[in-house]
């Protein structure tokens, strides 16, 4: 009797918890949670952190290339723009094409989808409105000339150019930013972008506050960027280093 | 009782009656050895001239996943049908098609443009962009298939899967017939 | 009489099954065999009942087709009621079925129970393991997710290296020219029908002969067997100090066979059914496939092989490890059984065991493998980023664009199949970097034809940057040298 009480007892307490509490078991595949079609993907945060995160940082910020979690980059660049340098990549600079079309492993929809995230995520709406914005291109030609003064007026404070040594706590290391590789590696339209929409993760000043009360104008930031193109090599980084005093090879 | 050897009637017959059977078994079960090893066919013998589009879908100078339903498929296939590949146009009419299958274990190599390698996520045997062999495991570079331009597009030799005993390839030197 | 005995006799006039049963039942065995160190046989039987069990009630609902058997499978997953909980408890049931039976293999090697007069269930059972491992791999193989597919590539690849057969084995295995529909249907084949009615005929004779010739008694040093007078000895020890198998020595293996059920159980509901995992269409190549747990050894060992000696060992090492299995109780099928007298065979188990341990840990980890979107996933620390001029920053995204990283890991983050290069830049000088990235070497590919001049410069940049702030930057002596003279 005792031993039938015992497994009645049991098989109810089995039929119950697998009719009932089926789907509170952690082991409960939900829909869903099979592996998609990588081209399937169009969720923004699975599609940044796989396609974006290595060089534009985890949240937009403290990556090497370009911020994206910048309200003033959001606000200059327009979503063509965006939908175009993601798909074809970006001419001049190391920014890969990621569309299928274009060799890499994206489809439209979800480069469509990378655009919206970025807007959602980081664009403020109606930021800078009204304000005097450089546009984000331009087709006038610089002056060279002029655009050395700017350099002067703007930037001198913290940037140097050609060989000058820059004096970091002790040790000495070349930041030129008309270092002839790094201006290989970055185009005239990344230079402007930069210039106009700054770093603010990494304290780079936007165009307004590179001179504190002096915002630089749209004539100014395209004379700056033609004369950091004026400076570009013809064979950069090619000579091998002169051999210096301490003993290290160091780079022109 | 059976003293001796001798044969009695019922003996000879249960020995005929076995032998009968040993017989019908062989003639049934040596058609079906066929049967078992149908799937074996002799070298090529799946190929097929297969299209992988149009020319102007692979640019020159870069490589390009492409894509073709195999020749020899069964209707329950499905997905599996489908083989993909590596197209590279080294300029004009001069193609390399690449199997996906990395030359060590078969796993499906990957293009990076960026640094222009191939690269596998199993063992990771890397590969140059003319397919030869640059690190890893794998003995040898990548499989390619033989091609040649028919009518504006490119047609491949292929329909079985690239292993070290069926290398694609069947003929060293590419055959170039301008259509 | 009761009604039910009247009826209990009715059939035991038919089928005279009483006897038999009650001589097994009954039998004596060995007072010190009733241990919980034998309860693994009956439990890998008692699992082996489960996979059939559950296997038939899969079998209702998958289709064996390539076009079909993943959507099974999704069906089974998420509208079935009970669907998930059995594929789980299948897959589940496989992986303890494969762990119970080396463990009782391991044990019986232990207690040397393979010698005489032994030897034949000692075959059966090596043959039993590895149909036991067949299953779990065609089993694999029937999930037809990606990890199948690429899976059953590997097995052709490896096919393929057979010398002069290898084609036609390939086409074997595959059921044609390519993985698909055929390799499925004749996968299943041998899943359900072959293996399985090989393995219920193989564990039906090894139970018959642990029966008929009795359980291994418990081994003591210096209880030397000797094929004269080893079964004289046996029954004296199995009638003077025995107990009858019923109910001594059963209750624990009923105990201990319930006990594994429900770990399968519990398992099955926490950590739920085996995938599947991306549908098998070969196009989708954004795949890093992995095989089940315990093929992960060998998925380590095939990596780690030079390429030179890839091709013997994979096709001989098998064949001589089976072949040592099988001539073990030939070679050792008498003398002494206990593992105090048996230092070789203790030292060659912890040999295996560790290896195996050792082959699967780096297998669940894979540090060979390219991570294949680490590129263009895996942040960079931010105080390093922070702390960079404008070239070393171009030099990161160098480092990033052009797939560095997925071999070479920053900040823990990254693959590891090279080397980690958070202090490269205490380890190697520039020239060094700007030598091993250009001619890559040491199992590196050579960048030389990849990289632009600038490219290089600002990478070699940005790696010289790559150090922990309190140690020194890598120095070349015979300039430190000349530089000393100069001064």
């Amino acid at each position: 009797m005792n031993a039938r009480q015992f497994l009645s007892g049991a098989f109810l307490l089995a039929s119950l918890v697998l009719t009932a509490g089926c789907e509170r078991f952690p082991g409960y595949p939900h829909p869903g949670s099979e592996a998609m079609r990588p081209d399937e993907v169009t969720d923004f945060s699975r599609l940044y952190s796989q396609n974006c995160s290595a060089c534009h940082g985890a949240d937009g910020q403290y990556g090497p290339a370009i911020a994206l979690a910048n309200p003033e980059y959001q606000a200059i660049v327009d979503d063509n723009t965006l939908r175009s340098v993601i798909a074809n990549g970006e001419q001049g600079t190391l920014m890969p094409a990621f569309a299928q079309s274009a060799g890499g492993m994206l489809t439209d929809a979800q480069i469509d989808a990378l655009v919206k995230g970025l807007r959602q995520r980081w664009a403020r709406s109606g930021y800078l409105q009204g304000a005097d914005v450089p546009p984000y291109k331009t087709d006038k030609q610089g002056d060279a000339a002029h655009g050395q003064q700017v350099f002067q007026a703007y930037c001198s404070r913290c940037h140097v150019t050609g060989t000058q040594p820059l004096n970091t706590g002790g040790k000495t290391k070349t930041s030129s930013i008309t270092d002839g590789s790094y201006l290989a590696l970055i185009s005239d339209q990344s230079l402007r972008a930069i210039i106009i929409a700054g770093r603010p993760d990494l304290g780079h000043p936007d165009w307004r506050n590179a001179q504190p009360g002096h915002a630089m104008s749209d004539q100014e930031v395209t004379d700056l960027v033609a004369w950091m193109a004026s400076q570009r090599q013809q064979t950069p980084g090619q000579p091998y280093p002169a051999q210096d005093e301490t003993g290290r090879g160091k780079k022109l | 009782m059976s003293d001796g050897k001798k044969v009695t009637r019922r003996t000879l017959l249960m020995k005929i009656g076995i032998a009968i059977n040993a017989i019908v078994g062989v003639a049934i079960t040596v058609p079906v050895i066929g049967y078992l090893f149908s799937p074996v066919k002799r070298k090529g013998a799946y190929n097929k001239w297969i299209s992988l589009g149009s020319l102007s879908q692979f640019p020159e100078g870069q490589t390009r996943l492409a894509e073709f339903v195999n020749p020899f498929k069964r209707p329950q296939d499905g997905e599996t049908a489908k083989t993909p590949c590596w197209v590279r146009r080294v300029g004009g009419n001069t193609f390399q098609v690449f199997a996906i299958n990395c030359a060590h274990l078969g796993c499906p190599v990957r293009w990076f443009p960026q640094s222009e390698l191939f690269m596998c996520p199993c063992h990771g045997g890397v590969y140059y962009a003319n397919g030869d062999r640059a690190s890893g495991p794998p003995e040898r570079g990548l499989f390619q298939y033989d091609y040649k331009v028919v009518g504006g597009e490119l047609h491949i030799n292929a329909g079985q899967m690239p292993t070290l005993a069926n290398e694609a390839m069947a003929q060293k030197e590419k055959l170039v017939c301008l259509g | 009489m009761s009604r039910l005995k009247e009826v209990y006799n009715w059939f035991e006039r038919r089928l005279q099954l009483e006897g038999p049963i009650k001589e097994a039942a009954l039998h004596p065995v060995p007072r010190n065999t009733a241990s919980w160190w034998y309860v693994f046989g009956s439990a890998a039987m008692t699992l082996l009942m489960l996979q059939i069990a559950t296997g038939i009630l899969l079998a209702i609902i998958y289709v064996p087709s390539g076009g079909e058997a993943w959507k099974t499978l999704d069906q089974l997953n998420h509208q079935l009621y009970l669907g998930w909980f059995l594929r789980a408890m299948h897959g589940w049931g496989s992986n303890f079925m494969v762990a119970v039976v080396l463990i009782h293999m391991a044990q019986v090697f232990m207690f040397g129970a393979y010698k005489f007069p032994r030897e034949l269930t000692w075959i059966l059972g090596v043959f039993l393991l590895l149909m036991t491992l067949g299953m779990a791999f065609t089993g694999q193989v029937l999930r037809f997710d990606q990890d199948a597919y690429w899976g059953l590539g590997i097995g052709a690849s490896i096919v393929s290296r057979v010398p002069l057969i290898g084609g036609p084995l390939v086409h074997l295995l595959l059921g044609g020219p390519i993985i698909a529909g055929a390799t499925l249907s004749r996968f299943f084949a041998l899943h359900v029908f072959v293996i399985p009615g090989l393995m219920l005929l193989f564990a039906g004779l090894h139970v018959w002969m642990v029966l008929k010739l009795g359980i291994n008694e418990w081994p003591m040093p210096g209880r030397v067997v000797r094929r004269e007078t080893y079964i004289q000895e046996y029954n004296e020890m199995a009638h003077k100090d025995g107990v009858p198998f019923v109910p001594d020595a059963l209750w624990k293996d009923l105990f201990f066979s319930a006990g594994i059920l429900v770990a399968v159980a519990v398992c099955a509901l926490l950590f739920g059914p085996y995938g599947p995992g991306g549908q098998p269409d070969p196009t989708i190549i954004q795949t890093a496939p992995k095989p089940d747990f315990f093929f992960l050894w060998l998925f380590a060992v095939l990596s780690y092989l030079p390429p030179e000696m890839e091709t013997p060992f994979v096709l001989i090492a098998p064949a001589i490890g089976i072949l040592v299995l099988l001539a073990l109780p030939f070679v050792a099928g008498v003398g002494e059984k206990s593992w105090h007298r048996r230092p070789v065979a203790v030292l060659v188990l912890i040999t295996v065991a560790v290896s195996w341990g050792i082959f699967t840990h780096l297998g669940v980890h894979t540090p060979w493998s390219p991570v294949m979107d680490a590129w263009s996933g895996d942040p960079l620390p931010q105080k390093l980023v922070h702390s960079e001029t404008a070239l070393e920053r171009q030099g990161a995204v160098v480092f990033q664009a052009k797939q560095c990283r997925n071999c070479h890991s920053v900040g823990g983050l990254g693959g590891q199949r090279g080397p980690a290069l958070d202090d490269v830049a205490t380890r190697l000088t520039e020239d060094q970097l700007i030598r091993q990235v250009l001619q890559g070497g040491g199992n590196m590919p050579a960048y030389g034809k990849n990289l632009s001049p600038p490219e290089v410069n600002a990478l070699v940049r940005f790696l010289e940057t790559l150090k922990p702030a309190n140690r020194p930057a890598a120095v070349d002596a015979s300039q430190e040298a000349q530089a000393q003279l100069g001064k």
